[in-house]
């Protein structure tokens, strides 16, 4: 008796896809509640702090929603360049620089425009220009002088922190800030309108509209149709007359400009002025949402959900069941490893063989 | 026959759409070196790759010493003394040569006594005079070293039996030299060695029997002795009748293609490509006859835009520019391309794509490119699929399920559906069976009469012979001479393969 | 009739003995683990430990580690207002952004700002006066060196570092006119691997004492192993990874403020200020001193300490001259606390550059 792992012929269907998904979920969920358990503390009560408030409260839902706008953008500029096999994973970065040129608009540059008509989308093209800047220069160097995207996107992302760290510890520094290191709050035109008292934006509409943008993108242009055949197979792309170069930088520009955009919807939309660290890693959980929506813009929206959901609630169970940070990472660790190894059936089948 | 180390009988194997070993029988003698000759997919990597228990075969046996083994896996063929070097080696980088040659030996556990391994290392390496340290690490050292671990790591598991499969394709003249020595000092220690490879020379300098295939066939096993570079040649490419097909003389036009002093790289950096002058004219076949690797891969690539060149490609009147396939689209080239899987189709894509892959740049479709949806291809492509008798049960399939022969319709059908005026087609039937040949040769005649200017790159002659208007012969780069298609010139055209004389046309 | 009215009077009284009883639920929200050895630590003891033993049943806390000081610290404010939590604890500068946005949406709820500059209503701000006992660290290091040469890893140039920095170097100079001392910038408040590296570039220039603004104990574990001395930082915890070179640590005692916080709101009489008091409060002291420091020296702390306790001595007071030996401070003045919380400059004897602009 042996145990062959072998490829599957064909492709797992949707059902099968949202079958395994949910039962990884299941186990990390068991997982967890075995965790609690060994801690003398009441699982039942876990998995309600886990759902109840995220999921269950208007107030929750928002906070969700606030969690997911950011990842929402970050893996929507991903799945675009992973459909063409350019490993961006510079989306933090990218978004980081939309931030930083959202900033740079509402405070020193359109400061004295009042009319958040004009304000915003200034804003809007401030940060998609810089996020889709810095992401083309990682395409440049991949077309035209052969450098690894993964390198450059990634050495990319920490310019972009550390440049962000500069501005907020020097020229930035708000005047009325006593020399901590945050900038000036935004004028009222550039900050987005919010709805209630509970932090719900416009940033998230946003975040959806651009959802069906980069469907239209990937499914109605001729964009679309040459990054699929390039993304299947670059040789046969150039043979087929694409200008394989020119479709990586663009491809790579749209890419950073929707991170950016992301991380101007950030600024304008939830914190309103610049501050380091203001992003506790977005664009790196981006990368799995992109991945575990299949590249597909639609289904992102609901991965992105999920994740903003288990953001928010595994701070409950830290707020309110007292279980220590370094278990609530293990089990976003063990949610991650359960997709992926749920991934693994789907790709692979496991046959006993009898010798 | 008690000097026959391996025997393989009546071996056959097919692959979807492909009869990759048709009742190949093979033996293989104590202290011999035996080549395996013949073109690239005429079976010779897949026979020996059942030897290796690689691939089970569908019928036949194998014989080691003659008492019939099954062979399941590599791991059982070491165990019979048998040893192969693929085209792509298996060495970990970051591992020493030592610790490569340990891997996987059963003997060894998890702590292996590396001194003692690196002892035996070191003299076998001076004794056949592989100049490789054990210490140094894989990814330190040049192909051709590398090569040499793998020839270490088979010495040091004791086979008897030696696979080389292609082994001079990466090495230097020098390399080379050394490699024949290490072999012929392998041999005069009872090991045996299958060589396989397409080069004529190497195969006459280095073998004391000479075995051919051509289209999973065994077509004939000569003492070396005996052969000369012109019967190989002529016996590799073949005049087999398989197929006849009727052509009408051909009525040639204006000139579509002109090629002047062309050179061009080849992928390791030397000159593949060295000054090639040749015309073809509309409603002509330019046959380019010649054996593997004289550069006809590096000569279409060129004249199609995909490879950097100096020299003129012009089409139709117009100056192209290197590395420009969009313009030459837009001119009407088509290219069938001899890696079909690897750069004229998108594996992962469905059927209905790759009917459709050059559609933004072809002049029969002009839809807007911001309001385009790939489905709306999906009628086009039924239609194609019904012209050309694609056997799919969906134009939806991805286009990896095909077998070779409907993939190479679906690549000919949009090539020839783009309305080009010249067609350049490499090898654009190996692999495929009869039924698929026939159905490509039509097609390509029928556009010839159509008066498109087509230039045929083959390493068959039968092909050359049914299809082309006339004949030119590439060896090493050169376009050595030009012939008439037909029997009388048989002889000439064969020399002119074999580099042994040239004559001018 | 009257077993009704006996039955009201038991149902009222029960009814406010639970209003009164209900404990005051406090929330702390941390930046780091709550067993750094450091920062957060230092919080969590003077905080959840100490308010719980000061109040018992009257309080209930919770707390949560590690939020990051984004977007996520806002969900963390929104649902402990939501679950009814009327006293919140931000112990990192970075949320400062989000507790002034929350505090005006929960205008029942005090908020509670470390080392932050905005007030309001229902806003307090609270920190220490650490340049104190960072002074008379600096006593300790200028009476130890041999060198001349002392390293100062510090986190982010922010005013709070460059007046430890500078009340260090003014210490230092007191004792040892002709001492320097040498800061490197980290940029990161809790980054072992980093802050050693840090430390011992600082060890290989020279410097025979160091001295630390960072949250983990890597620096002290440095000078350990490169046997040289020096003094921690957050907690008197960060000893034990240097016995050999530990000296003593400017420390915080967050629970003289914690506790007396908690009882001005239990009571009622919570009012938002800025809270920033030096060694007299307790919330800043230094450690005790290790057996490594002579008996003359420790005499001579303890004697400054207590001019500093007892008001007679400021630590800021002229004349101080920076870097370029222009005087900044003239004799007989004291540096407002202004001027002190926007501090970015580096006094004479400082070798090191405050990144500008």
């Amino acid at each position: 008796m042996k145990l062959i792992v072998e490829k599957r012929s064909s492709r797992a269907s949707d059902l099968s896809i949202l079958f395994v998904s949910l039962f990884s979920v299941l186990v990390a969920l068991i997982i967890l509640g075995l965790i609690i358990l060994s801690l003398k503390k009441n699982p039942i009560e876990a998995y309600i702090e886990l759902v109840s408030w995220p999921f269950g409260t208007v107030a929750g839902v928002v906070q969700t929603l606030i969690a997911m706008m950011p990842l929402l953008f970050t893996s929507l500029g991903l799945l675009i360049a992973f459909k063409m096999k350019l490993w961006n994973i510079g989306a933090e970065g990218q978004f980081y620089m939309g931030a930083f040129a959202a900033t740079w608009g509402a405070l020193f540059v359109f400061d004295h425009i009042s009319n958040p008509w004009l304000m915003v989308p200034l804003l809007m093209i401030l940060g998609m220009g810089s996020g889709a800047g810095w992401a083309a220069i990682s395409g440049l160097m991949r077309a035209y002088l052969g450098v690894n995207e993964i390198l450059s996107t990634l050495m990319l992302n920490y310019i972009a922190i550390h440049w962000v760290d500069y501005l907020v510890y020097g020229p930035w520094k708000g005047a009325q800030s006593h020399n901590f290191p945050i900038t000036a709050t935004f004028p009222k035109a550039a900050i987005l309108p919010q709805y209630g008292a509970n932090g719900l934006n416009l940033g998230i509409f946003f975040a959806l509209i651009t959802s069906i943008f980069v469907y239209y993108l990937l499914k109605w242009t001729r964009l679309g149709y040459e990054i699929e055949i390039a993304g299947d197979n670059i040789r046969a792309a150039e043979y087929s007359g694409i200008n394989v170069k020119r479709t990586i930088v663009i491809v790579m520009a749209i890419s950073g400009a929707i991170s950016g955009l992301g991380g101007m919807m950030e600024m304008s939309g939830v914190l309103f002025r610049l501050q380091p660290n203001f992003s506790p890693g977005y664009g790196y959980t981006a990368i799995i949402i992109a991945w575990l929506a299949r590249l597909n813009p639609f289904i992102a929206i609901i991965v992105s959900f999920f994740f903003g959901g288990l953001l928010v609630g595994t701070q409950q169970i830290q707020l309110f069941l007292q279980i220590p940070f370094s278990l609530i990472n293990v089990f976003q660790g063990l949610v991650l490893f359960a997709l992926l190894s749920g991934e693994i059936f789907l790709r692979y089948r496991i046959k006993v063989v009898r010798t | 026959m008690s000097d026959v180390v391996l025997r393989l009988s009546g071996i056959v194997k097919s692959f979807p759409g492909v009869l990759a070993n048709d009742h190949v029988d093979f033996t293989l003698k104590r202290g011999e070196v035996h080549a395996l000759l013949g073109e690239n997919g005429a079976g010779k990597t897949t026979l020996m790759n059942i030897a290796y228990g690689i691939y089970k075969p569908d019928e036949g046996d194998i014989y080691v010493d003659n008492r019939r083994v099954k062979i399941t896996s590599p791991h059982r063929a070491m165990e019979y003394g048998i040893g192969m070097i693929q085209q792509h080696f298996s060495l970990v980088p970051s591992f020493s040569v030592a610790e490569n040659i340990t891997l996987g030996l059963k003997e060894f556990g998890i702590f292996p006594k590396m001194e003692s391994v690196k002892k035996k290392i070191e003299s076998l390496s001076q004794k056949f005079g592989l100049d490789v340290s054990a210490d140094s690490h894989i990814w330190q050292l040049s192909v051709g070293e590398q090569q040499r671990v793998e020839i270490l790591k088979l010495l040091y598991m004791n086979a008897r039996i030696m696979i080389l499969d292609e082994p001079t394709a990466i090495l230097t003249p020098q390399e080379t030299e050394n490699l024949f020595k290490t072999i012929r000092e392998m041999v005069k220690n009872g090991a045996s060695v299958i060589f396989i490879s397409h080069k004529l020379k190497e195969v006459l300098k280095i073998s004391d029997r000479i075995t051919v295939m051509r289209h999973g066939r065994m077509l004939d096993t000569i003492p070396t002795s005996v052969a000369d570079e012109r019967i190989l040649a002529r016996k590799m490419v073949g005049r087999d009748v398989l197929l006849k097909v009727s052509k009408k003389p051909s009525s040639p036009g204006r000139e579509i293609l002109e090629v002047e002093n062309l050179w061009s790289r080849g992928d390791k950096g030397q000159y593949a490509i060295r000054g090639v002058d040749l015309k073809v004219r509309s409603g002509e076949i330019l046959g380019i006859a010649g054996v593997e690797g004289n550069g006809q891969r590096e000569l279409a690539e060129s004249i199609y835009g995909l490879r950097r060149y100096t020299g003129r490609v012009v089409i139709d009147g117009e100056d192209m520019l290197p590395l420009d396939v969009t313009s030459r689209i837009r001119r009407g080239v088509a290219y069938i391309p001899q890696d079909r899987k690897g750069l004229a189709l998108c594996g992962g894509l469905p059927i209905y794509y790759n009917f459709f892959l050059k559609v933004f740049d072809s002049p029969n479709f002009s839809f807007n490119p911001y309001m385009f949806n790939p489905s709306y291809l999906r009628r086009g492509a039924e239609q194609m699929v019904k012209d050309y008798s694609i056997s799919t049960p969906s134009v939806d399939l991805e286009a990896k399920y095909l077998s070779g022969g409907n993939m190479q319709k679906v690549v000919l059908a949009r090539e020839i559906s783009g309305s080009p005026k010249l067609i350049i087609a490499v090898h654009p039937t190996r692999g495929l069976d009869v039924g698929a040949m026939e159905f490509i040769y039509k097609s390509l005649l029928r556009e010839r009469n159509k008066g498109v200017a087509i230039l045929l790159i083959a390493g068959d002659l039968e092909e050359i012979f049914t299809l082309s208007d006339r004949v030119g012969v590439l060896y090493e780069g050169e376009i050595v001479g030009y012939s008439k298609p037909d029997e009388s010139h048989i002889e000439e055209i064969g020399l002119m393969m074999a580099g042994v004389g040239s004559i001018d046309a | 009739m009257k077993s009704k009215l006996t039955l009201l009077i038991i149902l009222i009284s029960l009814i406010g003995f639970m209003i009164f009883a209900a404990p005051l639920k406090i929330g702390f929200i941390f930046v780091g683990p709550i067993n750094d050895n450091g920062w957060t630590q230092a919080h969590y003891e003077g905080g959840v430990v100490a308010l719980k033993k000061a109040f018992g049943d009257k309080v209930k806390i919770t707390y949560i580690e590690s939020v990051p000081e984004g977007a996520p610290s806002l969900n963390v404010l929104n649902s402990l207002a939501a679950r009814g939590y009327k006293l919140i604890y931000a112990t990192s500068f970075g949320y400062m952004n989000q507790v002034v946005q929350a505090s005006k949406k929960y205008p029942n709820v005090i908020f509670e700002m470390c080392s932050g500059y905005e007030l309001g209503p229902n806003l307090g701000e609270y920190f220490g006066r650490m340049y104190e006992p960072r002074y008379l660290s600096g006593l300790i290091a200028g009476a130890m060196t041999k060198a001349g040469k002392i390293g100062y890893v510090a986190a982010y140039p922010t005013p709070e570092v460059v007046r430890g920095i500078n009340a260090f170097t003014l210490g230092v100079r007191a004792v040892n006119p002709h001492a320097t001392v040498h800061v490197v910038w980290t940029f990161t408040w809790f980054n072992p691997p980093v802050e050693k590296d840090a430390a011992l570039s600082l060890i290989n220039s020279g410097c025979d004492v160091l001295a630390q603004h960072q949250d983990s104990p890597a620096a002290v574990e440095a000078a350990q192993n490169r046997g040289i001395y020096a003094i921690g930082y957050d907690s008197a915890n960060m000893g034990k990874f240097g016995p050999d070179a530990y000296l003593t640590a400017p420390i915080w005692d967050w629970s003289a403020f914690y506790v007396p916080n908690v009882k001005s709101v239990l009571d009622g009489t919570w009012k938002s200020e800025s809270y920033w008091k030096g060694m007299e409060s307790g919330i800043v002291k230094l450690a005790p001193m290790s057996d490594l420091v002579p008996t003359t020296v420790k005499r001579l702390v303890k004697a400054m300490e207590k001019e500093i306790v007892t008001g007679k001595f400021h630590v800021f007071e002229g004349p101080i001259y920076d870097q370029n030996g222009e005087l900044r401070v003239p004799a007989g003045k004291v540096m407002s606390d202004d001027e002190l919380l926007s501090m970015q400059w580096f006094v004479d004897g400082v070798v090191g550059r405050i990144p500008k602009k």
